[in-house]
């Protein structure tokens, strides 16, 4: 009789913990499951997945410029960022992302992204005054020469080719890779992860201004041999001498 | 018992013994679960064959419940396991359990086996035992390999590729074998048509008429007794001693001899449940859809030793391990009866025996073990989701951090990692700098070698220069470059960036 309890106690309480009890291991978790790469909406995992190999999400170091960085979103519109993620920049590194330009993300995770960056500088807006425009046309190569010696040159080199320990601007691999507009943006807001300074503090107490950096941008473009990345040849011949409104990688 | 029962009683009584005259079932069940064994066989070792037909009757018993629910189109299969994982009550426990019955049943099969050979049971007289039991093998790993074709996720499609590309590999009939297996050249919408007709007709009904037959010549010549060192097998007397042997010592293996295989078959099926209830069911994992690229498609366990095979071997052995290999296992398996027909069977007076069995186990565990570890496939997503570690970022020009994009952009991280974060496909490069110089990267990136391949066509001289000077930069603080040897001097100075730390660089 008492065996026969055991046994009854073994098979009914086996069973009711099969069917009554939905946090067994084995048993799936939604979560896990599956879902095509068009169903993510969360920000965070978007980013993670998608920009973080190349820009930083503010808690480390990146390659390229951390996109949780007010002084940069503080100058970039968010158009702008919106139609870089979308189309990419032609020549560089930055891949198209939209689906209707042959990337993989919807025009509503393409939205997702965009607000989650901007979101990341609410409450630690930067300061606007004297911001210098995003995008202007190229200056004075030779006044930005002088602008140059002037703001850069203590860490860069008189000639822009660096001095020990810190990386020469002028490297002709590195102009070009890189576009006049990120060329300019960075002189704007610098690096400052990592070590370089924004467009206020070059030369203490006296930021630099608008078309203090078009010079500059215009003499480092000046040194650059063969086009602009996404530029022929041909093109960057009879290119106007502005720079375009396509955004920085 | 009241008096009002003992009409029905002897009326089922009545009915009992009227199928008993006609049916014969108590001499059929004597003749069967009551044959007589030697009293040493009802020992723990041979208890893996019951466990394996206990495994069977489960994969049967849960397929057709499975089958209750599962669509086999291409269209719907995958849904429907869905369905089963995530709405169909216990439907999880149900995939969870057939999917865990697959694996021990292969497992113990094995096991079955090893034990077959190593107590010398295969021997005169067992040898179309021993051949069944092959050849039920061979059915139990088609079981399982159609079986994983069903989940018709990312691992059922590269398995099917593989096994397809596989099959065409046969010389003269091989597109026809392909074209018979996929329903065309390429898998397609008859495929898991014809894998499920196989999966729950062809191989079970044949496994069911070869288990018949197996089951037979167990009771045909009986279970093969306890081997003694020492004792031969000698082909004119073994018959009259194993009967003398039951005849002194032996008894029905209803009811005497059946108790260890009750209490492993128990135990077993509790490991089953606890399987299928801990760890669950797998998949499905990303669907059939050759465009989800980020998909580490692997085979279930029983083939895992296949893809690490298959992936260690020198380019152009695949006719070796795919070929020349099984028919040699083929040919060993089946003539191992006749090949060692008499003699002795205890396995400590058979060294090689226990050499072979020690040497099929570490070879097949081991490469299960990097089939499990191993890192096959790139890891596609890493170029855009894993980020560089700040000791690689800081200190680094404005050239080097662009030929860090590039390593980036140009997905090399895909295969390569650096600082152990990325693909393992290729050398991590966190030191490349200090392995190889300048010019030895650029010849690499250009041309490629060794599994990687030419970059020269996709990159352009100004983007090696930058991903090379990056590469340069990837090496321990305080060391310097990789020198040429031939010109250390000339190495040295060509070999650009310091692997310095916190310098002011950006850009």
């Amino acid at each position: 009789m008492q065996a026969r309890t055991l046994y009854s106690i073994l098979l009914f309480g086996g069973l009711g913990f099969l069917c009554g009890c939905d946090r067994l291991p084995g048993k799936p978790k939604e979560e896990d499951r599956w879902k095509p790469p068009s169903e993510i909406k969360d920000f965070a995992l978007l980013f993670n997945t998608n920009c973080r190999g190349c820009h930083s999400n503010g808690q480390t170091l990146s390659a390229s410029i951390s996109m949780n960085n007010p002084p940069y979103l503080a100058v970039v519109p968010k158009e702008v960022m919106h139609k870089t993620i979308e189309t990419g920049i032609p020549g560089t590194q930055m891949p198209t992302y939209s689906d209707k330009a042959g990337g993989s993300l919807t025009e509503e995770q393409v939205n997702i992204l965009v607000e989650g960056i901007y979101n990341w500088a609410k409450g630690h807006e930067a300061p606007t005054d004297n911001l210098p425009p995003y995008s202007a046309a190229l200056g004075d190569a030779e006044r930005g020469k002088a602008v140059f010696a002037q703001a850069c040159a203590s860490c860069h080199g008189s000639g822009g080719e660096g001095t020990k320990g810190k990386g020469g601007a002028v490297d002709k691999a590195y102009l070009s890779l890189v576009s006049d507009q990120y060329l300019r943006t960075v002189v704007i807001v610098g690096r400052p992860e990592l070590g370089m300074p924004g467009f206020r503090e070059y030369v203490p107490g006296k930021p630099m201004t608008g078309e203090e950096i078009s010079d500059v941008v215009s003499w480092l473009a000046s040194r650059r041999e063969g086009p602009a990345p996404g530029q022929s040849a041909k093109t960057a011949e009879i290119a106007p001498k502005t720079q375009p409104s396509t955004p920085n990688e | 018992m009241s008096a009002k029962d003992r009409p029905i009683t002897s009326s089922l009584v009545n009915i009992a013994m009227w199928v008993e005259r006609r049916l014969h079932l108590v001499k059929i069940w004597k003749a069967t679960a009551g044959h007589p064994i030697p009293k040493s066989s009802a020992s723990w070792f041979y208890t893996f064959g019951s466990m394996t037909l206990l495994c069977f009757t489960i994969q049967i018993l849960t397929g057709i419940l499975l089958a209750l629910v599962y669509v086999p189109s291409a269209n719907e299969a995958y849904r429907s396991l869905l369905f089963l994982n995530y709405q169909q009550e216990l439907g999880w426990f149900l995939r969870a359990m057939h999917y865990w019955g697959s694996n021990c049943m292969v497992v113990i099969v094995f096991f079955h086996m090893t034990q077959v050979f190593l107590w010398g049971a295969y021997k005169h007289p067992r040898e179309l035992t021993w051949i069944s039991g092959v050849v039920l093998l061979f059915l139990t790993l088609a079981l399982s390999f159609t079986g994983q074709v069903m989940r018709f996720d990312s691992d059922a499609y590269w398995g099917i590729g593989i096994g397809a590309a596989i099959s065409g590999r046969i010389p003269i009939i091989g597109a026809q074998v392909v074209n018979l297996l996929l329903g065309g050249p390429i898998i397609g919408s008859d495929t898991l048509s014809r894998f499920f007709a196989l999966h729950v007709f062809v191989l079970p009904g044949a496994v069911i008429a070869l288990v018949s037959l197996h089951l037979r010549l167990v009771l045909l010549k009986g279970i093969n007794e306890y081997p003694t060192p020492g004792i031969q097998v000698h082909k004119g007397t073994y018959w009259r001693n194993y009967e003398e042997m039951l005849h002194k010592d032996g008894m029905p293996f209803v009811p005497n001899g059946i108790g260890k295989d009750l209490v492993a078959n128990g135990v077993l099926l509790l490991v089953m449940v606890a399987l299928a209830v801990f760890v669950g069911p797998k998949g499905p994992e990303i669907p059939a859809d050759p465009a989800q690229v980020i998909s580490e498609a692997k085979p279930d366990y029983p083939f895992l030793w296949l893809l690490s095979a298959a992936a260690l071997l020198p380019n152009g052995s695949e006719v070796i391990l795919f070929f020349v290999v099984p028919l040699i296992a083929v040919i060993l398996l089946i003539g191992l009866p006749f090949f060692s027909n008499v003699g002795e069977k205890h396995y400590s007076r058979r060294p090689v025996s226990i050499l072979v069995v020690m040497l099929t186990y570490l070879t097949i565990g081991l490469l299960t073990y990097a089939g499990i570890t191993g890192p096959w496939s790139p890891r596609m997503e890493a170029w855009s989701g894993t980020p560089t570690k700040p000791q690689f970022i800081t200190g680094r020009s404005p050239v080097e951090l662009q030929g860090a994009l590039l390593l980036q952009g140009k997905q090399c991280r895909n295969c390569h990692s650096v600082g152990g974060e990325g693909g393992q496909r290729g050398p991590d490069l966190s030191a490349v700098g200090a392995r190889m110089n300048q010019p030895q990267l650029i010849r690499q990136v250009i041309q490629g070698g060794g599994n990687m391949p030419a970059y020269g066509n996709t990159l352009t001289p100004q983007e090696v220069n930058a991903l090379v000077s990056y590469l340069v930069s990837l090496r321990p603080i305080n060391t310097i470059p990789a020198l040429n040897p031939a010109i250390p001097e000339k190495a040295e100075r060509v070999s650009s960036g310091e692997p310095t730390k916190g310098a002011k660089t950006g850009g």
